[in-house]
């Protein structure tokens, strides 16, 4: 009856309930709790039941998403954790990749690995990349290891043998005997959280799997406690990194698979926006308090990032981990970030950020740095009366002095630098949005736009245009999108394992055949029986011969070599430009993306009643527009009252609670019968690439 | 505003260098993942770069620091060769190390971009290539004495004309290397990156117009003139000298003695070479563009380490070295091994700048990439070619304890080969990944980073190796009272039971249960032994780096370890 979730970030934990049986949506904030982030949680639906009336006992299903786990890995705070190898390569996880990103930094250092090295033990075995023994397991290796890990006091311990992908059996095995002799221990073995080859980046998953499992196991413990305290006794589901949910029991065997968690729910709610407007390319972009994430979805399905790493940029090599990660590209672009002059004189704009304390300028909580907040509220396009439903007043005058900081340096007018502080941010977020799209061989003219976040619906339209998308969408609550994309999200789970075999008519069956023992692991996953209604999606990594990256492209049970071929060199090309057709192919990796069909949130169509333009205008501002157009006016609308279905023209502003839309001038606004914006341009998706 | 004198506002000027550094990854990312060689995808031994219609510099990907200042070189030298005479839609190829490039296996191709009908640019992608025929598979003979030995050479050729691949040229590649398939795939995956770059730059000059994406470029090397100025000039004045020595040439074995001395004045630096000896008779010389390189690297991280690179950067700098010597090495002298030469030229610059801010510094390291090859057929019979450098130990620095298993000076962005992959792949088994604890680092207050011991044990048959290894006599030199470090080398461990030792070697045949042994060394450490911190010498005991015997020997006690 009543569907509710919860996304813990970073400052708030917003709780978005949603009512079947009338389409009331509810929502509700709470301080975020840091050091048992279920508390939060409580809170948060204890106001519910104060506001809204919310029953416990009523709700049938409840989403979450926190980052417990991200944040343990991020401040060390997992549990002390051994690792077993073949004999022969236990410094294979310190050792890393070794490449030096950062290339004139003499001082160069690989990152810390989770296991230092005395707690890192081998034991003789070895498998070949057939998956045949060449050495058996040497159980008596295994005894001094069990008696180091109690004298250490280990409390998880990974397991990864060489090419355990293909054949499981040493690694079984050894987890058998350490859990037999050591039962309080966590024990992780690798072929459990990836089939797929390269033992650092397996090692790395494993090892941080186990080293946070104890963690995520006694928070669900907490949480699942304090909610049937409180009546709330559904199922219960975490939002994972690959934009689907799955059963915290299912979360604690794999807790990686969430280390995305919040910005999934995002992408989550992106799609089930698509779907709502008939649209299967969206192009997704949150701008948050300190950075900006964007992310495609492709034919409907969220993409993934084969090669996620944790803690990595431009000059950190990282942590790679082979989890199904939806595929975000993160800038250090949002609301509260900083604009500077660096040494050359050039204006820059983050990655720094003002954050929620001392937070932008115009908050007048003793920040004097010039922030993309301070920009919007200057340029007309923030009201300070306003903003955050009016909760918090905002300072024209100090955003003017934090700007000005800047401006006189570069010899500009206030309201000049005020647009060049947000130009410069519109630049990064377009490089971003074309990473995800042109780069990876998609057209922003095939997709919408839906942009939520805070900061996000006042940059959204200039951006929009400027892609030439079909159009920019603003969703319903945008403000607190990743909460109510956990209620469009559905049960999801991902098995990719490595295969290698050239393209013939056998490997095609072959792979049909594996696909099928896939399909039993999904089944057995979901723990639903055969008639589970689940919605498999085949794709094979391949490859031209010689090439070691592959290209995903769709698989269909009737493919023929030929068939599957097209698709290949078609996919080949869409993503590098060219294809070579007289190359042989080869198969290297099975990925099976299994959907469980369930109810996900409907976007009822909205009463018509109480709507027009002369209801929701609530006043004027004016806008700078940049030198040439300069100041104009703009109305000012209350989004919950615009007419549906109707053609507004801009410019305007549009004010909810959690956010503003600007509408560009020459740009129209239509609100749909399900409350969506949708702002095009008169060019929308028209203007050459 | 900026420092430049062309009127493009900060925000487009901003904008555009965004631009420019998106474009060149776009390359890179291009071609790293469609590339068919694993010394391009998994070693990335490739680089992308744009440059001004002059041939300066104004972007490049992040790849490998060997690349670090040869394009300008290569690009100008294409520039005086075809001139006037190019038209849009015109790809050239080049693999002469005598006009800016470094070896016949490094194809670079040049695309110059066209607004207008006018060049408004050029992109450049240069990658190593697999094999480009010659004596040996993969080109690269250790004992070559000529460039003649060492594959095809095309100095300077149009590969596409006007927009139509030249299919003689592409025959004439095909029929002169060892695996035609891996060489024509990379050919058209250079090709896709410099045309997805012209379309990118079209769309900047459609965007702001030609002028003034060209007046950006201009100021953006203005910007980064003014930064690396600055930098120098804040260095004390004087002359700064460093000597050293090549363990031999891979046809002598004797060492080889080099110097240089640095001239900083005011706000410029001037690095001479003269006096370091006559170009060799093996193939570890580099030819001037290779120099160029080797002394911006380190000129990089001296001004500005994190910064992208630029022509601007190198205003200041002046290099001086006399034709044809071990650095500036001239037709037909071999340079298949260059890397193994320019990395000393390299470190001469780094021992000493390194007294002058220490902050960016740190001790000697292994250098050498103790790159192997194997060759031979796998268990289909057909040929294959095993190409890899190896990881090994940085010296220490002021505040932190070498970096182990980090790659070498000349490359970057450079990964280790995983080893479930090379199984998968080649006849090869991997008997051992792990720390050189045994060859040892550098004592110090604080110490240098371990090498690594690779163990791969011959599966196959008709199996051959050769390699060329650094610093196998004179290991990587400590700083400020540290110790040197440990020497690279290669072992053979016959399956009958011999172990043999070597540095440069040009032929080895193998037999299936043969195991080649690569052995890299420690870096160098960083101040005095005796202040090492008791618990960072216990840390090392209980880790296994240290035995207790040893900790006493070296540093005179255990930490409290027994």
């Amino acid at each position: 009856m009543i569907r509710l979730a919860t996304d813990v970030g970073g400052t708030f934990t917003d709780l978005v309930g949603y009512d079947e049986r009338n389409g009331e949506l509810f929502t509700a904030k709470s301080l975020t709790t840091v050091h048992d982030q279920s508390e939060g949680v409580l809170n948060a639906i204890a106001s519910s039941e104060k506001a809204d009336g919310l029953i416990p006992r009523d709700v049938t299903f409840f989403a979450h998403g926190g980052t417990t786990v991200i944040n343990a890995i991020t401040e060390r705070k997992g549990v002390r954790t051994a690792l077993i190898t073949t004999a022969g390569f236990r410094d294979v996880l310190e050792i890393g990749r070794g490449n030096r990103p950062d290339l004139y930094n003499l001082q160069f250092h690989s990152p810390e690995p989770f296991v230092p090295r005395r707690l890192r033990f081998e034991v003789r075995e070895r498998m070949n990349a057939a998956g045949e023994i060449v050495t058996p397991l040497h159980e008596r290796d295994i005894a001094p290891i069990i008696e180091a890990c109690k004298v250490e006091k280990i409390e998880a311990v990974a397991i990864l043998f060489l090419h355990a992908y293909a054949n499981p059996a040493h690694e079984e095995r050894c987890a058998r005997l350490i859990a037999e002799a050591l039962p309080e221990v966590t024990v992780c073995a690798s072929h459990e959280v990836s089939r797929q080859w390269r033992e650092y980046e397996r090692s790395n998953t494993v090892v941080l799997n186990a080293y946070v499992q104890p963690i995520i196991r006694r928070y669900f413990e907490r949480l699942e406690a304090a909610l049937t305290r409180r009546d709330l006794t559904c199922p219960y589901y975490a939002m994972q990194s690959n934009g689907g949910i799955s059963t915290f029991d299912q979360a604690t065997a794999s807790p990686l698979t969430l280390v995305e968690s919040g910005p999934a729910g995002g992408v989550a709610g992106a799609a089930r926006i698509g779907q709502a407007l008939g649209e299967q390319e969206v192009l997704h972009l949150d701008v948050g308090g300190t950075t900006a994430k964007c992310s495609l979805i492709h034919d409907g399905r969220p993409t993934l990032n084969v090669e996620y790493k944790l803690e990595h940029s431009r000059i950190a090599p990282g942590y790679p981990v082979q989890v199904p990660v939806v595929d975000i590209v993160e800038i250090g672009s949002g609301g509260g970030s900083i604009a500077w002059i660096d040494e050359r004189g050039a204006l820059r704009v983050g990655p720094q950020s003002a954050g929620s304390t001392p937070g932008p300028a115009c908050y007048g909580r003793g920040g004097t740095e010039p922030t993309i907040t301070d920009a919007l509220l200057t340029l007309g396009i923030f009201d300070p009366k306003s903003f955050a439903g009016g909760s918090m007043q905002l300072d024209k005058e100090k955003a003017a002095a934090a700007i000005r900081t800047v401006g006189d340096r570069l010899d500009m007018t206030v309201e000049d630098a005020a647009l060049a502080i947000v130009e410069i941010a519109h630049a990064s977020m377009i490089n971003a949005l074309k990473l995800v799209t042109v780069q990876r061989g998609h057209d922003p003219r095939d997709a919408v736009f839906v942009i939520s976040g805070g900061a996000g619906p006042a940059l959204a339209a200039r951006l929009g245009r400027e892609l030439s998308v079909k159009a920019t969408i603003v969703p319903p609550h945008s403000g607190i999108f990743s909460a109510w994309g956990m209620l469009a999200a559905e049960p999801r789970a991902d098995f990719r394992a490595t295969w290698f075999s050239a393209l013939s008519e056998s490997a095609l069956l072959e792979v049909l055949r594996r696909f099928a023992i896939l399909e039993r692991q999904a089944i057995a996953y979901f723990g639903k029986g055969d008639e589970a209604p689940i919605r498999p999606t085949y794709r094979l990594e391949a490859r031209y011969r010689g090439q070691e990256h592959g290209v995903v492209a769709d698989f269909e049970a009737a493919d023929t070599i030929e068939s599957f071929s097209e698709r290949f060199h078609a996919a080949h090309e869409k993503a590098y430009t060219f294809r070579l057709p007289s190359a042989a192919i080869e198969i290297t990796t099975l990925h099976l993306e299994a959907v469980l069909d369930g109810p996900v949130i409907t976007l009822p169509a909205l009463s018509r009643d109480g709507r027009s333009i002369a209801t929701a205008v609530k006043g004027s501002r004016t806008v700078y527009f940049g030198a040439e157009t300069g100041w104009r006016d703009c109305p000012v609308y209350e989004r919950d009252l615009l007419p549906l279905e109707q053609e507004i023209a801009g410019p305007a502003l549009v004010e909810e609670p959690t956010t503003t839309s600007l509408i560009q001038i020459g740009q129209t606004l239509r609100v749909t019968s399900e409350g969506i914006m949708v702002l095009r341009d008169a060019t929308s998706g028209q203007e050459a690439r | 505003m900026l420092s430049g004198s062309r009127t493009v506002d900060p925000v487009t000027q901003e904008i555009i260098e965004g631009k420019l550094m998106a474009t060149v990854d776009e390359m890179g990312l291009v071609m790293a993942r469609t590339s068919m060689s694993p010394v391009i995808y998994e070693i990335l031994d490739f680089a992308c770069g744009l440059l001004t219609a002059d041939g300066e510099l104004v972007a490049q990907m992040n790849g490998i620091t060997l690349f670090t200042g040869t394009f300008g070189f290569q690009v100008r030298a294409l520039i005086d060769r075809f001139g006037p005479r190019l038209v849009d839609g015109d790809i050239l190829l080049s693999n002469d190390p005598y006009a800016g490039g470094t070896h016949s296996c490094d194809f670079a191709i040049v695309k110059p971009l066209f607004v207008d009908n006018k060049i408004v640019a050029y992109a450049i992608n240069v990658a190593h290539y697999l094999d480009v025929g010659g004596s040996v598979p993969g080109s690269l003979a250790p004992n070559a004495t000529s460039i003649f030995q060492e594959g095809l050479r095309l100095a300077g050729v149009r590969v596409v004309r006007a927009g139509e691949f030249d299919s003689d040229i592409l025959h004439i590649v095909a029929e002169n290397v060892r695996m035609p398939e891996i060489a024509i795939g990379d050919l058209n995956a250079q090709i896709a990156t410099v045309r997805v770059a012209d379309r990118r730059v079209a769309e900047l000059a459609a965007k702001y117009g030609a002028e003034t994406v060209l007046a950006a470029f201009a100021n953006l090397l203005e910007g980064s003139e003014k930064q690396a100025r600055a930098a120098i000039a804040a260095l004390p004045d004087g002359r700064y000298e460093a000597t050293d020595v090549i363990d031999g040439d891979g046809v002598n074995d004797d060492p080889i003695a080099i110097k240089v001395a640095i001239t900083i004045d005011g706000d410029q630096l001037v690095a001479d070479f003269t006096g370091c000896p006559p170009a060799v008779a093996g193939p570890i010389n580099c030819a001037r563009g290779a120099l160029q390189s080797a002394v911006k690297t380190i000129v990089k991280a001296l001004v500005g380490p994190q910064a992208p690179s630029n022509e601007g950067w190198f205003r200041p700098l002046t290099v001086i070295c006399p034709p044809g010597t071990i650095f500036t090495a001239e037709k037909p002298s071999p340079t298949g091994w260059y890397y193994e030469g320019s990395v000393h030229a390299s470190e001469l610059m780094w021992k000493a700048l390194a007294p002058l801010k220490p902050e960016r510094f740190s001790a000697g390291s292994y250098s050498s990439l103790c790159v192997v090859y194997i060759a031979g057929k796998d268990a289909h019979g057909e040929p294959f070619i095993h190409i890899e450098p190896q990881h090994g130990g940085w010296g220490a620095t002021p505040t932190q304890d070498g970096a182990g298993a980090i790659i070498a000076l000349t490359d970057g962005d450079t990964y280790n080969y995983s080893i479930e992959v090379i199984e998968a792949r080649f006849p090869l088994r991997v008997r051992r990944y792990g720390f050189n604890v045994e060859g040892g680092v550098g004592a110090g207050r604080r110490r240098g980073g371990y090498g690594v011991v690779r163990e791969y044990e011959i599966l196959g048959r008709e199996t051959t190796a050769y390699g060329s290894f650094g610093r196998t006599r004179v290991a990587p030199w400590g700083m400020d009272g540290g110790a040197d470090g440990s020497v690279n080398m290669l072992e053979i461990e016959r399956h009958q039971g011999d172990t043999e030792r070597h540095g440069r070697v040009a032929h080895l045949d193998l037999d299936s249960g043969d195991v080649v042994r690569i052995i890299s060394g420690g870096g160098g450490g960083w101040g005095d032994p005796a202040l090492r911190e008791p618990e960072r010498v216990a840390d090392d005991i209980r880790n296994g780096f240290l035995t207790t015997e040893d900790a006493r020997k070296l540093y005179g006690k255990t930490g409290g370890v027994a």
